[in-house]
């Protein structure tokens, strides 16, 4: 079989389409993720040993299960235990937000023990208050460590959004299989599709770059 | 009236203590020196003071307020009593004038014009008014340990705190910072120094306190004591600094 890359336009805005599913996941999963991966992250760095226990299970729960079977629980098996029903997309978003959550908060966790205890010692020597010294001493300074590994779980995470072919949902991989199946293009589809996915993870890349080059990581 | 009061003050971490009840009343405008080998306790007792270690056995009053009577209160003591580290700690995200002007600002409440130009008096004083727009990387030691003793002056505490201040310094660099100690020790500021530096603890110290195993083992004159060691201890002690 002959290839033939002229047959990419016709199959373009489907592809747009599924573009647009996989980054509305993404950056509504990495919404709730980055906040759940905050709050986590502080429960974990400064948390009692309820808390910080609490935190420790949530994490070890959810990076120690694959992010499919993840899904799958929340879309076939959730409904069964609870009789809450949810759509394929909130299944995923909420997938990508509890999954990409605990992989930041042991980011921010690393990052808020990296800062030098004398930093936050001259801090409450001077008679800060605790919160007062995680918000002006230490979480700025946090903040410019955990952007490069933040970055990566970004990246990741788009990509994992892939995964959610297993419940259907139409983002990029699973129209690029829908297409497929209809005119069994395989080298022309599939090339379109990494390189979609290519230029959503590059933006991605850049902006960090840019965000690390402007601001000094001390 | 006694400004830190120590009674029967003891810290032990887990199964070794590093106070023994002990017993230390510095007043209003001392300049005391404490020396000791290491593990002796000193630094720890300083850390007491201000609350960074928490005492485990006796009490600790610091102006009239108890280092064991909540947050807030403790809060209250730290602002009076500034405290100068070893490795000098200044906030690596911020400019020398940031740094002074830090607790001044979130402490105290001053408007930041107002918080600024104090700064700036400050880092004067200390001879830096010319690196107040440098950041700390920017600094040599000596004057990040200036800018250190600058921010702790500008919460304006009644009690100063130093924990080896010179130590981590070269010798030349050492110089700069301790004449900044005695300018402010002339000026009648109560100090409290951990260090090595014996003819600072001679020409400044109006007291030194040698620290063995937890505990004050000597405590009188400093030069008296460097000249006439009263023990064996110190006498062998001060032969090696």
């Amino acid at each position: 079989m002959e290839i033939d890359w002229s047959v990419i336009p016709s199959f373009l805005p489907q592809l747009v389409a599924g573009a647009k599913v996989t980054l509305t996941i993404a950056f509504w999963g990495l919404v709730i993720g980055t906040a759940l991966g905050f709050l986590v992250g502080l429960m974990r760095a400064y948390g009692n040993r309820v808390v910080n226990a609490l935190a420790l299970v949530y994490v070890e729960l959810m990076r120690g299960t694959p992010i499919v079977v993840q899904v799958m629980f929340l879309y076939f098996a959730l409904p069964i235990l609870t009789g809450i029903r949810i759509n394929p997309m909130a299944a995923a978003i909420l997938s990508i937000g509890v999954n990409a959550g605990a992989y930041i908060a042991e980011i921010v966790r690393g990052a808020l023990l990296s800062i030098p205890r004398g930093l936050s010692e001259a801090g409450l020597a001077m008679g800060l208050p605790r919160w007062k010294v995680l918000v002006h001493i230490v979480g700025p300074l946090a903040f410019r460590r955990l952007i490069p590994p933040l970055g990566n779980q970004y990246i990741v995470s788009l990509k994992d959004t892939s995964l959610f072919i297993v419940i259907g949902v139409a983002e990029l991989t699973r129209t690029g299989q829908e297409i497929m199946a209809s005119n069994f293009r395989a080298v022309e589809i599939w090339t379109a599709v990494g390189v979609f996915y290519l230029i959503m993870t590059g933006v991605l890349s850049l902006v960090l770059r840019i965000i690390e080059k402007r601001m000094r990581i001390l | 009236m006694s400004i830190i009061e120590f009674r029967k003050t003891s810290k032990t971490f887990g199964q070794v203590t590093v106070l023994d009840q002990v017993d230390l009343n510095i007043d209003s405008g001392e300049v005391v020196v404490l020396i000791g080998p290491s593990g002796s306790g000193k630094s720890t007792l300083l850390r007491c003071i201000n609350g960074l270690e928490q005492i485990t056995g006796g009490d600790l009053v610091v102006d009239g307020i108890s280092v064991k009577s909540g947050n807030a209160n403790l809060r209250q003591i730290r602002q009076e009593a500034g405290m100068v580290f070893q490795q000098f700690n200044l906030f690596p995200q911020m400019t020398a004038l940031e740094n002074v002007a830090f607790g001044p600002r979130q402490v105290r409440g001053l408007a930041k014009a107002e918080a600024e130009a104090q700064a700036l008096a400050l880092l004067d004083k200390v001879g830096l008014k010319e690196r107040a727009r440098h950041f700390p990387s920017e600094l040599s030691g000596g004057q990040q340990q200036r800018v250190a003793i600058a921010r702790a002056l500008a919460v304006r505490p009644k009690v100063m705190l130093f924990d080896e201040p010179t130590s981590a310094l070269d010798p030349e660099l050492k110089q700069e910072v301790l004449n900044v100690m005695r300018q402010l020790a002339q000026e009648g500021m109560t100090m409290v120094v951990v260090t090595h530096e014996m003819s600072f603890a001679k020409q400044v110290g109006t007291r030194l306190i040698f620290m063995e195993h937890g505990k004050i083992s000597v405590d009188g004159e400093p030069r008296q004591m460097i000249d006439n060691p009263p023990s064996d201890r110190l006498k062998d002690f001060l032969q090696h600094v």
